[in-house]
């Protein structure tokens, strides 16, 4: 029993001991999360983005601004992007802290249309004046920062006169078999861009705007044709056997190594594969037209649970400066501003094809998208 | 834990020490039990009533997210979800070709797994060490970088098709096909298997090999009715977790199968993130789960009855 019980000399010493150690934890305890210092960004997207933020905008900012902490959460191809909603919706419901103060990601307009971004105002983001109206409008809250459109890649060497409309196109296809590809949708922006594009083919103006605006589960039954259109393709993309690329890189990949003539392919991915020496000079890229494939804005949110919105609303600001917006255009991205081009840099804007982000066809809410997507899935590969 | 509760005395019956079953043993079993209970039976659970339709408490959030969300419209749920899962045309092909994928990849599995284990058994030698430390080499590679490779090695440009293009043949591209799949996760789950077959057969005593050769047993007999039938065990268990492991796999079929028919994890994470319907993919995830088990059923059912058979039982 004796062992069992500490020697009555050692208590006071460990009571001592415990109490000292106790109060050393809790002076140590941080003090919670220093609002004002740390900013967190959540992206969700391919790496060209992320490398955009980490290599480029995050340190610029921190030389803008250098209080302030930015850490970036990175998630490939928005595969945790429902998760994420999730824990942003049920946050807000909860009264909680997200965890999270900035979003770049294909969700932040589901979130807006949800009510739960905080919506910005001139007042506290001055730079938001120099932004398209209907572009901001249709964020719902998120806030345009750069914009990319799908272009048509081809090969310069084999195909002299690239087809310059949707029909020019399919014609190719059909008459070159093995030679053109686009990625699933459901696994990159430029595949589903090519889908929706023929979809669209076969729908009026008002439905295409209907389904960009709101979800409309009733117009679905008019992408029959547009779908079966894409199933007729099987036999003449590539492999020629109905499977389709997994995603945007192994499109890219493709056209680099000659296996197809042409592909569709997202505007700055293009362009940073140009740069970085991965892509071939005899690749080049065009737009086509009745209908042009999709393009648009990409939209930062700030969650109205953020408990760090002056951090979030200064960190957005300056990425809608031309400072930034010189890095977004002429740094690895390539991307398309936001802001006109007469407040940027000469230099970047001159090898800069202007194209007009008024101009560039959405694509549809995510709701339709997804609906879309799934479609595809079951009617075309395989078929 | 089943013996910490009960003694077997010496004539054989069942008796306690003491008055009942020993409190000891129940508290010292119980702190996992209820880990497993409550951060894996409760979430099924709860992902169980998902599925039937219910969306408030737990299930509140996703259901605002998801899309074709079906609500429960009777006091046990609704089998709306299931009927989407079971009607769609995607739904069909991709059981068939998960089913056989499994079936086909676990019965090479053990065909290869049970040749070198049994070459190095009856023969081995320097080659047989060889042969299976070289087919452990897939254990140590990431998951992503084999299936990586595999699609480099058989893709329209990969090694086969040039090698073979030099020939004058003309190699079919095996990407995008249920062949790679097989080729994938067979090489991906030998490793395993063959420890486990390998190890069973290196525990059988040379003594009864040696006693079945004097008595002129070739070497057919000796494979089929004693080295067989002694690992049973290792061979049952590298079946049981070869097969469950191949019927919810992602990677290799994400990266080396075609889009439509696909494996059910992939189609899992397709309906639960690109196309927003997380009650559809747990509905699907159930079904794995329950082939799973039937799977995991036998495991057991073979575990007891070894167990009888060396009196642990």
């Amino acid at each position: 029993m004796e062992e069992f019980m500490f020697k009555k000399s050692m208590r006071k010493p460990l009571a001592l001991f415990a109490a000292v150690s106790l109060s050393a934890i809790g002076l140590t305890v941080p003090a919670s999360h220093a609002a004002s210092q740390t900013i967190q960004v959540y992206i969700s997207a391919d790496t060209n983005i992320q490398d955009l933020w980490v290599k480029t905008l995050v340190p610029a900012f921190k030389l803008a601004y250098p209080g302030y902490d930015v850490n970036v959460t990175f998630d490939l191809h928005g595969d945790h992007d429902a998760q994420e909603t999730a824990k942003i919706t049920a946050a807000a419901v909860l009264h909680k802290d997200p965890g999270v103060d900035l979003i770049d990601g294909g969700f932040t307009t589901t979130l807006g249309a949800a009510g739960l971004l905080y919506r910005p105002t001139p007042g506290l983001i001055p730079n938001i004046k120099d932004l398209n109206k209907t572009v901001l409008a249709a964020g719902k809250g998120g806030i345009p920062y750069r914009a990319s459109s799908v272009l048509l890649a081809y090969n310069s060497t084999n195909v002299p006169t690239p087809p310059a409309t949707l029909d020019d196109l399919l014609a190719w296809i059909k008459a070159h078999p093995g030679k053109f590809t686009y990625n699933a949708p459901n696994g990159g922006g430029s595949g589903y861009s090519f889908v929706q594009t023929v979809v669209d083919k076969y729908l009026s103006d008002a439905d295409r705007k209907t389904l960009v605006a709101q979800a409309a589960p009733d117009l679905e039954s008019k992408w029959a044709e547009g779908l079966e259109t894409l199933r007729q393709l099987n036999k003449y993309t590539y492999g020629q056997n109905g499977t389709y690329p997994a995603n945007n890189a192994e499109t890219l990949k493709d056209l680099a190594t000659g296996l197809v003539d042409m592909g569709t392919v997202w505007s700055d991915q293009f362009s940073s594969a140009l740069k970085a020496g991965t892509m071939p000079a005899n690749i080049k890229v065009t737009a086509i037209k009745n209908p042009s494939l999709t393009g648009g804005a990409s939209y930062l949110g700030i969650p109205n649970s953020s408990i760090n919105k002056v951090g979030a609303r200064l960190l957005a600001n300056w990425v809608l400066s031309p400072a930034a917006q010189n890095l977004i255009v002429g740094g690895t991205l390539n991307g398309f501003p936001v802001i006109p081009l007469n407040k940027l840099d000469p230099v970047v804007t001159a090898a800069f094809k202007g194209v007009d982000i008024l101009n560039l066809r959405a694509g549809y809410l995510s709701a339709n998208a997804n609906d879309l997507k799934s479609k595809w899935a079951s009617t075309v590969p395989g078929k | 834990m089943i013996s910490l509760l009960r003694n077997k005395n010496e004539e054989g019956s069942f008796t306690t020490k003491g008055e009942g079953p020993s409190l000891l043993g129940l508290g010292l079993s119980l702190p996992p039990l209820l880990i497993v209970l409550v951060f894996v039976g409760l979430p099924i659970f709860i992902g169980l009533t998902f599925s039937l339709g219910f969306t408030t408490g737990p299930n509140r959030v996703i259901a605002i997210i998801g899309q074709q969300i079906h609500k429960k419209n009777h006091w046990w749920g609704t089998f709306g979800a299931y009927n989407d899962v079971i009607h769609d045309s995607r739904f069909l092909g991709d059981l068939s070709l998960t089913i056989v994928v499994t079936v086909l990849s676990t019965t090479l599995v053990l065909l290869l797994a049970l040749s070198i284990g049994l070459y190095q058994r009856l023969i081995g030698g320097r080659k047989a060490a060889v042969l299976v430390t070289l087919s452990i080499v897939p254990l140590f590679v990431p998951v992503v970088i084999s299936a990586w490779a595999i699609h480099t090695f058989y893709s329209g440009d990969g090694f086969m098709r040039t090698l073979f293009s030099h020939m004058g043949i003309n190699f079919p591209t095996l990407t995008s096909t249920p062949s790679a799949i097989v080729i994938g996760t067979v090489w991906t789950s030998l490793p395993f298997a063959i420890l486990m077959i390998s190890s069973g057969l290196q525990a059988i005593p040379d003594a009864l090999i040696e006693s079945a050769k004097d008595c002129g047993a070739s070497a057919f007999r000796i494979v089929v009715n004693i080295l067989i039938p002694l690992a049973k065990t290792p061979i049952i268990i590298a079946a049981s977790f070869t097969s469950i492991g191949i019927l919810g796999s992602f990677t290799i079929p994400f990266f080396l199968g075609p889009n439509q028919p696909t494996m059910l994890g992939v189609e899992i994470s397709n309906f639960f993130g690109s196309y927003n319907r997380p009650q559809q993919s747990l509905v699907m995830a159930f079904i794995v789960f329950a082939i799973a088990s039937g799977i995991a059923v036998a495991y057991v059912r073979s575990n007891i009855k070894s167990a009888r058979e060396s009196d642990r039982l």
